[in-house]
């Protein structure tokens, strides 16, 4: 078998040979020049590209105003927050002790680093199990043709438009009914379903993974599960990263369905203790809860952000992203 | 399409007809289903089944005395006749009509910066736009209600050295251009990302002709560009509109930093929620989400349909 002639134009380049990771770096940057044309031949007035840089610097700021909040004032207390200039530092440098109480039941209200383990399980089953859903059923979607398959693939597209704001409290009622209320399944099960995910899969896969590869192991007498784990599934890691890191994501981000579905604090996930957080520190005082949202906010976005930066190939082309809207 | 259920006769006939459906192939083709099967059975059980059981329930009512009777569409005469309901559906409009096209000119803005190469860095700020997208809603509403915060908020000190003097963000006539400016800051590099893409697979050669025509910039741009990626410009529209209705979390979260502010039916996803789980009206709250679902599959069918009316441009 000569893999490189059955593989599609649109594969990988990871299928390929291994480069490393500076290589690949220096091969992007190369493709980022070769694609644009040279900026000289616009016949732009000088100081254009200044001035939109200017432009991209502004928003950049903006961007980071929050981010930077955030981060100078996880290191102050409660006090300082409010008293001082935002942007700065301020003495006493709170920050490790900040960290601490993460640790501990300051209010009554939960412990974060429980939370945060929730949050951490929630994700990794429901963001993994529903990548793993996806995978199968966008690798059946694109590779067999079976009674019904284009009906239940349409119906499945159509479920992208109910929103979840609709669909949260119909999953209530039915957890009242089957007791799913206050059980961590309850927010694990339905994280499985992820319509986008099968649509991303199945645009993947029609695009990576070669049918004439699938169908001459078939005749060497490979089964299909074997088929699928050996030969289709290595060539779906790019679109399975992204279909992860947007379940992940979404997991992560979940908040009406955790609030209304726990009462148990001790399940709870971030979003919801620090919603919990942030109105119990304005209706009960005093009670040194504002450093605690401040340092549970950055703990928060970190993880996600270096998660973002670590597998930035995989959605900085856009490209998967981009399929949604095609 | 393999017939299991047909007669031997009919098999045969089918068979001839086509003849590249082997036996063998339909035989495998069957165990496509079985790849499929997984997320059928959670599809069914998560989405199917809550959207028939809410449904059902949306047609009864429970009452303190003679328990839950079968009241028909009565639920919906109510919620459709009631201004509670309507007032956050056109709040969530206003939002929408507003926060979508900036957000969407912005985004257009620096995708097109990056796109041409015009602007320097580009993958650094690209890579920073994105950021927001990695921050949970609860957490960004968080941090914008500490920056917002009428007393002590760096916005509203700012807001002081240029003269405005006690300039409260969080209060009923700006909290919403408070929210505007959260969502273009959550949002903004998603959507730029994708017109990024879209762009970018504009040919080459187009531009490069219209450079030799001496074609200026901006009609390369409004002219050759803006029409090729319109059908990704139609699918965000949509895409934002529905997330534009569904709007929750941070008025929800905002409410903490200046209570009463926010009502109960602020928007109509808080209306829902306030309706069912804080007053205990679960079949009203049904209904409600029936409604907005309807809604916004109303929504989508008519932005679908125009796009298809308007040539086959995807």
């Amino acid at each position: 078998m000569t893999t490189s002639t059955l593989t599609a134009p649109d594969a990988p380049a990871e299928a390929a040979a291994p480069e490393s990771r500076r290589e690949r770096r220096r091969r992007e940057r190369r493709e980022d020049l070769d694609a644009a044309i040279p900026v000289e031949l616009y016949g732009l007035k000088r100081g254009t590209v200044s001035l939109l840089t200017a432009c991209c610097v502004l928003f950049a700021i903006f961007t980071l105003v929050p981010v930077a909040w955030i981060i100078f004032n996880s290191t102050k207390t409660q006090a300082n927050i409010f008293g001082t200039f935002g942007f700065w530092f301020a003495r006493p440098f709170e920050f490790f002790h900040n960290f601490r109480m993460l640790f501990e039941n300051v209010d009554g209200d939960g412990t974060y680093i429980t939370w945060f383990g929730n949050t951490a399980l929630y994700a990794l089953l429901g963001g993994g199990g529903a990548t793993a859903l996806a995978a199968l059923a966008g690798y059946g979607f694109a590779m067999f043709r079976f009674r019904g398959s284009k009906v239940l693939f349409y119906i499945i597209i159509g479920s992208l438009l109910v929103p979840i704001g609709a669909i949260t409290l119909p999953l209530y009622l039915v957890y009242a009914k089957a007791h799913l209320i206050n059980s961590i399944w309850g927010m694990i099960l339905p994280s499985l379903v992820s319509p986008v995910g099968v649509y991303l899969m199945r645009t993947y896969i029609r695009l990576s993974v070669p049918r004439e590869l699938i169908d001459a192991a078939r005749i060497d007498g490979a089964g299909e599960t074997r088929i699928f784990f050996k030969i289709a599934l290595p060539l779906m890691v790019p679109g399975l990263m992204t279909v992860l890191l947007l379940s992940v994501v979404g997991v992560w981000n979940n908040y009406f369905l955790p609030l209304i579905i726990f009462s148990d604090n001790n399940k709870f996930p971030l979003t919801v203790g620090m919603g919990l957080w942030s109105q119990h520190a304005t209706t009960s005082g005093d009670q040194n809860l504002y450093p605690l949202i401040v340092m549970g906010g950055l703990v928060t976005i970190t993880p996600l952000i270096i998660l973002f930066l670590i597998l930035q190939r995989y959605w900085r082309s856009g490209m998967l992203l981009g399929s949604i809207a095609n | 399409m393999s017939g299991t259920a047909v007669t031997a006769p009919a098999r045969v006939a089918q068979a001839r007809a086509r003849p590249r459906h082997s036996a063998w192939v339909r035989r495998r083709d069957r165990r496509g289903l079985a790849f499929v099967m997984p997320f059928l059975v959670a599809f069914t059980l998560f989405m199917i089944v809550p959207l028939a059981y809410a449904i059902c329930e949306s047609l009864f009512n429970s009452r303190i005395i003679g328990g839950t009777v079968f009241t028909g569409l009565s639920n919906y005469t109510q919620i459709l006749s009631s201004g509670m309901f309507w007032s956050g559906v056109v709040r969530v409009i206003i939002f929408g009509a507003i926060q979508i096209p900036v957000m969407l000119i912005i985004a257009f803005f620096f995708a097109t910066a990056f796109d041409l190469g015009v602007a320097k860095y580009g993958r650094t700020f690209r890579t920073i736009f994105f950021i927001p997208f990695a921050v949970p809603v609860v957490v960004s509403a968080l941090m914008w209600g500490f920056l917002f915060e009428p007393v002590y908020g760096p916005f509203s000190h700012l807001a002081n050295l240029f003269g405005f003097h006690n300039t409260d963000f969080l209060s009923s006539s700006l909290v919403l251009p408070s929210i505007i400016v959260i969502a273009i800051w959550e949002w903004t590099g998603y959507n730029s990302l994708i017109l990024y893409t879209a762009l970018r697979s504009v040919p080459r050669e187009i531009v490069e002709a219209a450079i030799l025509d001496d074609t200026p910039l901006w009609k390369i741009i409004l002219k050759i560009k803006l029409p090729m990626v319109r059908p990704a410009i139609v699918m965000l529209i949509f895409l934002n509109t529905i997330g534009a209705l569904q709007l929750f979390v941070e008025p929800l979260i905002l409410n903490n930093y200046s209570a009463g502010v926010i009502t109960l039916n602020w928007t109509p996803v808080l209306y829902i929620f306030n309706t069912s789980i804080n007053s205990a009206q679960y079949n009203l709250g049904a209904a409600m989400a029936v409604v907005l679902g309807l809604t916004i599959v109303a929504i989508s069918v008519t932005s679908l349909l125009f796009r298809r009316d308007r040539g086959g441009m995807a």
